[in-house]
């Protein structure tokens, strides 16, 4: 089972980690490839090209596919270029913005979005304030500080309630439990978990708990959650077992919080003001105690939630999958390597730009996404996702596929904006991504985690009159600056423009030819050509 | 074939359906309560059952440079050539037994409507479906109906997904079983298509483990996708030039990866254009205007109308749903009101396919997630009752004129052998075609019947 390809890697491996005394002295991504290759069961693919790499950093750092020149460049550059390349992407203000689409998606799934919320996302990120910190704002937003308060809308985008449906705390408490402390508590809210034996009712309730006194105000304009007295705990009873219990705020797994009984007319800290429909502050505020509980130093479940959701958003799949179900039942792929990156993260103040570099100079996230011979080689045993033995295919979100088509296309408006997270912010691309985001983003609280191509997303992309004119020669810029190009040279500067890279010898062939059938069609002709590129899975899946 | 359902146990109350009702769980969804502890024993099974019970899939072949590529069902692939096709007419929120195929006039449960006389002899029909009743001679009507699930959030899915033993993974509803089961055959159109009321789009959910490319496409509100047209600004050969080389750069792409993504992207361009092409089913202009005014101008009526020129352009499954059914006030004017527009569509659909010559390839199945409590409450309603309750079929495989069990005098529970949704996804089926105790799912290696391992099929319906 150990052909030469292991034999290589382990022999450059073994003296690294088994000579070297002290663990912490090894960078951590050294430790995390010694840790994949230890679980191993057969051949990991190798390392992925220079051309594979950019593309799949920049998509992961700058939200978008490289311009045509950052590819040349890199294909170009020496040495230790892919370690700079990271730290150029990591230092640049694409990063920022990136990372605020990503947790954007992560965190409202779709729900809707603001812009105080997005710009918070996007200082934290641009700040690489600690994680533990920017979810303490979150939680527990503070409405003094300008810049913090848009972090609220976690909140009042889940508090608000349409028609007559009542506000749906129950989905509320789930989304806690989940996005922070990675436990789906839904099936334990009228009883205990039937197939998870730790997730328990109580758990649900002591969750609900911290949230069941949070309500929308509205007398400010910006996004602010109110909450109101809490003067007894949560009361509940199993509907399988009848068997009743009561409960104050308690983190599951944690101790129940104490609720003071509090004197009528003495429950506020800043009481209610009716002349500005201020709606009072309570002394005793649940939030400020989750924000405080989930982030604290013996929540080990909050660090690993975190190190999770960022191992799968660069790798495809969670070191525990599904993202929102750590129990005990529910491994991990690699224990030892979530322990460790959970105790790595917190020990450098969970860092979340040192912890993606760390993870970038893997080999396994370099790995590449070909598995090429190993059917012939190895009876076509499918390496399973969770052994990373050959690179993950991540679905491109809208935001990333919109970038990535303009810059093929080279549309002349929007690639004026595209490489400027500011200029991004203008109307003509917001616009432009709604209707991107129409189109191919999942509806709302659908997670994001799978590829899952539609037809509409299809016959978008066929059919939308607008995104069609963007492969018209008249329109185009790529198809301006390809169509003077010799036949070869075309080619090249078609692949390397619109999928990265450069083509190989049948794809120059069959370019070749198909200009060829007919040249007084040149210009339309490239404008297919970009197009089928576009509509490639290759386009559309970050590989 | 079990013996008597374990859970179906005569009452003659309502003691059971109460506390039924109190079990329900506003929450938790059917997913989640399909997950076993097992999926997470032993160490090869869970990393399968993880990913798989939430559609992701697994590889289930790799393509090495020759395009070809798709994956194929390692079972079942010689069923693809044949022509049978599905109407799965679906009654969302529960239709009332005792309102439509099991009326019990001057019981206590009864209700206010009379039986009419049918087509076929000594059977009635309650009168809210005359139409309907002219066709009975054609139609097999099991009323033996014993099946588990009284919320609509965990009885839609379950009926759907036809129960099957708990295996950790989520189960394809009846549609992406047959699409993946028998394909699209010749017309290359969706294999499984869902005219419904409301929103439309792509349902990858309803395909559990078989992943998303057997889900359902949906034309909500009957109407064809957005961007189905094509802009005049692209022509058809252009269009057909640019689709040729996105196939071709997707087989060079596949070379020594993984398929599933890639066959997920070049299936929907693929569906988008195969429904191009058939795009005049979308133009009611063409619909006689006859057709409109036997099966109805209204919701459902358009609806069926569309489902029947769907089967006639040889779409394999096509689910047509009309909601609206749960009654749990007003439960008599409801039906009163429901029940005609149902009954005019449907039989005219009956008609139609049997005029036209369809009815030994098309098998006609009409059923909701349960059926309604015997007892009225207090709002004139009737309640969910999966206890005993009915479902009608039709068509390919199934026998025409025949009437299959019953429920005693009150209609509170099945006074003969009683059926769970098993027991008809063993007949639908063998009614297609397919050896359900043979024909397997091979998902990723694990392979899974195609319907509950304790069921067989209903013999009595089966022509």
């Amino acid at each position: 089972m150990f052909r030469h390809g292991m034999f290589l890697l382990m022999a450059c491996l073994w003296p690294v980690w088994s000579v070297c005394a002290a663990e912490g002295d090894r960078p951590l991504w050294e430790r995390v490839d010694a840790l994949i290759l230890a679980k191993s069961d057969g051949e990991l693919a190798a390392r992925g090209t220079d051309a594979e790499f950019l593309r799949r950093v920049t998509l992961d750092l700058a939200g978008r596919i490289p311009t045509t020149d950052e590819v040349r460049d890199f294909l170009a550059d020496a040495a230790d270029k892919r370690v700079r390349k990271i730290d150029r992407l990591l230092a640049s203000p694409e990063y920022a913005a990136r990372m605020r689409d990503v947790w954007h998606v992560v965190l409202m799934e779709r729900l809707g979005d603001h812009p105080e919320w997005l710009s918070f996302l996007e200082q934290a990120f641009r700040e690489n304030r600690p994680w533990d910190q920017t979810v303490r704002q979150i939680l527990d937003p503070q409405e003094s500080d300008e810049s913090l308060r848009g972090a609220a809308f976690f909140w009042t985008k889940r508090l608000e309630n349409y028609g007559q449906n009542p506000v749906d705390y129950p989905a509320l408490t789930r989304d806690v439990g989940r996005l922070f402390l990675g436990v789906d508590l839904q099936c334990a809210q009228c009883h205990d978990h039937l197939f998870v034996d730790t997730y328990h009712q109580a758990d649900f309730q002591g969750l609900s708990a911290f949230v069941a006194q949070t309500f929308l105000r509205t007398d400010v304009k910006y996004p602010a959650v109110g909450e109101k007295p809490v003067g007894s705990k949560i009361e509940f009873t199993s509907v399988f077992t009848k068997v009743s219990g009561s409960t104050g705020p308690r983190l599951p797994g944690g101790m129940e919080v104490e609720v003071p009984s509090l004197v009528k007319g003495e429950e506020f800290e800043v009481p209610p003001d009716k002349a500005t429909k201020f709606p009072g502050r309570p002394k005793f505020r649940p939030l400020e105690i989750l924000a405080k509980q989930v982030t604290a130093n013996e929540q080990t479940n909050f660090d690993r939630n975190a190190v999770n959701r960022i191992w799968f958003s660069l790798m495809g799949r969670g070191l525990v999958h599904p993202l929102d179900l750590h129990h005990p039942d529910n491994p991990p792929s690699h224990p030892e390597l979530l322990e460790l990156l959970t105790k790595e993260f917190a020990g450098h103040g969970r860092d979340v730009r040192w912890l993606i570099r760390e993870l970038m100079l893997s080999e396994t996230y370099q790995r590449s996404g070909r598995w090429a011979g190993a059917r012939v080689q190895s009876g076509g045993k499918v390496p399973a996702e969770s052994s990373y033995r050959v690179a993950i295919e991540r679905p491109l979100s809208s935001e990333q596929l919109l970038a990535s088509v303009v810059l093929a296309t080279g549309e002349p408006e929007l690639s004026l904006l595209v490489l400027s997270p500011r200029d991004k912010e203008s109307k003509a691309y917001t616009q432009e991504l709604e209707r991107f985001r129409k189109a191919f983003s999942n509806i709302a609280r659908d997670p994001e985690i799978e590829f899952r191509p539609s037809v509409k997303g299809a016959l978008f992309l066929m059919h939308d009159a607008e995104v069609l004119t963007w492969f018209q020669p008249s329109r185009s810029q790529t198809v301006s600056r390809l169509v003077p190009l010799s036949d070869e040279q075309l080619a090249d500067e078609l692949y390397l423009t619109v999928l990265s890279r450069l083509p190989d010898d049948d794809e120059r062939k069959t370019v070749q030819e198909f200009l060829q059938a007919e040249p007084e069609q040149r210009a339309v002709r490239v404008g297919h050509l970009v197009w089928s590129l576009v509509a490639s899975a290759e386009f559309a899946l970050n590989h | 074939m079990s013996g008597r359902l374990s859970w179906c146990r005569p009452v003659d109350g309502q003691e059971q359906e109460i506390a039924m009702s109190m079990s329900r769980s506003p929450m938790c969804t059917p997913q989640e309560h399909l997950w076993s502890r097992r999926q997470w024993l032993g160490k090869a099974g869970s990393a399968v059952a993880a990913t798989t019970a939430l559609g992701l899939g697994v590889a289930d072949s790799i393509g090495v440079g020759t395009g070809s590529g798709l994956a194929t069902a390692a079972f079942g692939e010689e069923l693809k050539g044949l022509d049978k096709q599905v109407l799965f007419v679906w009654i969302d929120g529960g239709m009332s037994q005792f309102e439509s195929w099991d009326p019990k006039p001057n019981s206590q449960f009864g209700g206010p409507f009379r039986p009419i006389s049918t087509s076929l002899p000594g059977v009635q029909l309650c009168e809210l479906m005359p139409q309907t009743a002219r066709q009975m001679h054609r139609l097999a009507v099991v009323r033996s109906l014993c099946t588990q699930d009284n919320s609509h959030s965990a009885g839609v899915p379950r009926i759907l997904r036809g129960d099957p033993k708990n295996r950790g993974v989520t189960y394809p509803y009846f549609g992406s079983a047959v699409a993946k089961l028998m394909g699209p055959g010749s017309s290359n159109l969706p294999p499984y298509v869902w005219i419904k009321p409301g929103s439309g789009g792509f349902k990858h959910e309803n395909a559990g483990f078989l992943g998303p490319k057997y889900g359902a496409l949906a034309f909500g509100d009957g109407l064809p996708p957005e961007n189905l047209q094509r802009p005049e600004m692209l022509t058809e050969d252009a269009a057909g030039l640019r689709d040729e080389l996105r196939q071709l750069a997707n087989r060079r792409y596949l070379a020594g990866r993984m398929t599933t993504n890639t066959e997920a992207s070049s299936a929907v361009f693929d569906m988008a254009s195969s429904l191009l092409a058939r795009k005049e089913l979308f133009d009611t202009s063409l619909v006689d205007q006859r057709d409109i005014d036997r099966y109805g101008a209204h919701e459902f009526g358009r609806h069926m109308l569309l489902g029947r020129r769907m089967l006639e352009a040889g779409i394999r499954f096509v689910q047509v749903t009309s909601y609206g059914w749960d009654t749990h006030g007003d439960n008599f004017n409801g039906h009163a009101s429901l029940m005609p527009r149902f009954d005019q569509a449907f039989a005219s659909m009956i008609e139609d396919l049997h005029d036209r010559g369809m009815m030994d390839r098309v098998l006609v199945v009409c059923l909701s997630e349960f059926g309604r409590t015997p007892r009225i409450n207090g709002q004139s309603g009737r309640d969910h009752w999966p206890e005993s309750w009915s479902l009608a079929m039709s068509g390919a495989g199934i026998k025409p004129g025949v009437v299959v069990g019953a429920t005693n005098e009150k209609g509170t529970s099945v006074s003969t052998e009683p059926y769970d949704i098993g027991h008809l996804f063993h007949t639908w089926f063998k009614a297609l075609g397919i050896d359900s105790r043979q024909t397997e799912y091979d998902n990723a290696g694990q392979p899974l019947p195609i319907a509950h391992d304790d069921c067989g099929p209903v013999a009595d319906v089966l022509a």
